[in-house]
């Protein structure tokens, strides 16, 4: 048996770590875009920051003595063929191969797809800008922190998860920061009002410069970023934080035959519509049972999580995925936190307990009379109940109850 | 059944909470957004970031799956004489 796994990123290395566990004598080969042996996404702020050495971002420790600190001896002592700085080209599901951009093709029995999300770029590009996906990524903002002049002015553009890593980093580094994002508030489109407002009012005290409705940008330097302009107002900026969201990465499927719409669709065992071809992590919109309609989840712990569970299907045990994912985090010293199925859209209704006056809220996501998800802001001490109540299924009325 | 310490370290948890969907006996979420530990469900003494507990070896496996999902490394694993058993050294 031969499983070809693409994608070396969390969800793509525990799917190879779990197949060799259950599939001991297979052959798995994981192709990998990145040249870095497996690394934690979520530790990247902690290193850019310096509150963990570079090495601690790796996830993999070898066992002997001298080897591989980065955990490169790793995949070997797994006996996993680890392919490194590989482009997949396309999927010929007809005669079951990968087509490497090297010339290689790489034949499969079974074949997973974990090849995440790819950055949005902006159309222009200048040194000072700064992205932050990878560990190279992460690498190249430690760099141009160190460069900063004395006083230095820094910017950052967008309003989601990487445009808060870059409010958080800057803060902590004590630098003068503009934040440009294009809706109203920070997650526009995710987040209600009072939440928006309660996240601006951190920021407004942290001593942030917030700029809304920023829908145009303009960077502008010579030779390097000198300020950005929007909404007719130049502001200085020797560096800028981009965060303008992600997408997921599946072009090389074209004419694969495999379905795919905002991401790489599959049903609840994380199996494509082409047999032997199952997906997992930030590329999967999957069907989850327990909402009743596909979703697709970027965060880390849906990508392990289906790493594991999708292992266990490719060997031919027949698992659901069934998780209530969360993701949170602390925005300059404001708690946001995001349960279950949290699709405004997608929502027949929704109900909020606390206010901005009492500093936090907590916003119930409801879908044919079922708790599918909430949104907390500042509000922690609901995480423990809320989660219980979108595990049970808990029915509208059960959120009534609480808000009385 | 062994015998084995569990650390939170609370500079590093950036309250993921993944520890607690895979060993809710073993971790649960605070206020401040941390985890912490908990002895098989129970809080002798109160809150703790770290606390000693005998386990099963079923048990010893899930909490450390719960340890290994911690995408900031957060969670320590040390047996009876003090070796750190996760992360590895």
């Amino acid at each position: 048996m031969h499983y070809v796994i693409i994608g070396g990123g969390i969800a793509g290395t525990t799917a190879a770590e779990e197949l060799r566990k259950l599939d001991p004598d297979s052959e798995i080969t994981l192709i990998s875009e990145e040249y870095h042996a497996l690394y934690s996404r979520v530790l990247l702020p902690h290193y850019i920051k310096g509150k963990i050495p570079r090495e601690r971002v790796f996830l993999k420790k070898s066992g002997g003595a001298g080897s591989g600190s980065a955990g490169e001896s790793w995949y070997e002592e797994q006996k996993i063929e680890w392919l490194t700085g590989e482009i997949v080209l396309r999927v010929d599901t007809k005669n079951k191969f990968v087509e490497l951009l090297s010339g290689r093709e790489v034949e499969y029995d079974k074949l997973l797809i974990a090849s995440g999300v790819e950055v949005k770029l902006m159309e222009q590009d200048l040194p000072g800008l700064s992205y932050l996906r990878t560990l190279d990524d992460a690498d190249h903002l430690v760099e141009l922190l160190r460069a900063l002049p004395k006083d230095a002015k820094v910017g950052i553009y967008g309003g989601g998860f990487i445009a808060s890593e870059y409010l958080n980093i800057f803060h902590e580094a004590n630098l003068q920061t503009t934040i440009a994002y294009r809706g109203s508030h920070m997650w526009s489109r995710g987040l209600s009002k009072e939440a928006g407002e309660l996240i601006k009012n951190q920021l407004v005290q942290s001593g942030i410069v917030v700029l809304e409705n920023a829908k145009e940008i303009e960077f502008l330097g010579d030779k390097k970023i000198e300020a950005f302009l929007t909404n007719g107002q130049t502001h200085p900026c020797d560096l800028m934080g981009l965060g303008v969201g992600v997408a997921p990465h599946f072009s090389f499927l074209k004419d694969s035959g495999i379905e795919v719409n905002q991401g790489i669709i599959a049903n609840q065992f994380l199996e494509t519509n082409v047999q032997d071809i199952f997906v997992a992590g930030d590329v999967a919109e999957y069907f989850d049972e327990r909402y009743g309609r596909h979703l697709h989840v970027a965060s880390w712990m849906n990508a392990q999580m289906q790493g594991r569970c999708v292992a266990k299907n490719m060997f031919g045990e027949k698992v659901s995925f069934d998780l209530v994912s969360s993701y949170a985090m602390d925005i300059v010293g404001i708690d946001v936190i995001f349960i279950g199925d949290v699709s405004r859209s997608d929502a027949d209704e929704t109900k909020m307990i606390g206010s901005v006056n009492d500093g936090g809220v907590t916003e119930f996501f409801i879908r044919k009379n079922q708790i599918v998800g909430a949104i907390l802001v500042g509000r922690n001490g609901d995480r423990k109940a809320v989660t219980e109540l979108i595990r049970q299924k808990a029915t509208g009325a059960e959120v009534e109850a609480l808000l009385v | 059944m062994p015998r084995i310490k569990v650390k939170v370290d609370e500079d590093l948890c950036i309250g993921a909470a993944s520890c607690v969907t895979i060993a809710p006996d073993t971790f649960q979420m605070n206020n401040e957004n941390k985890a912490y530990v908990l002895d098989h469900g129970t809080e002798p003494d109160g809150s703790k970031y770290e606390r000693w507990m005998e386990v099963t070896e079923a048990q010893m496996e899930n909490i450390l799956l719960g340890a290994q999902s911690c995408p900031t490394l957060a969670v320590y694993i040390y047996d009876e004489a003090g070796k750190q058993l996760f992360p590895d050294m």
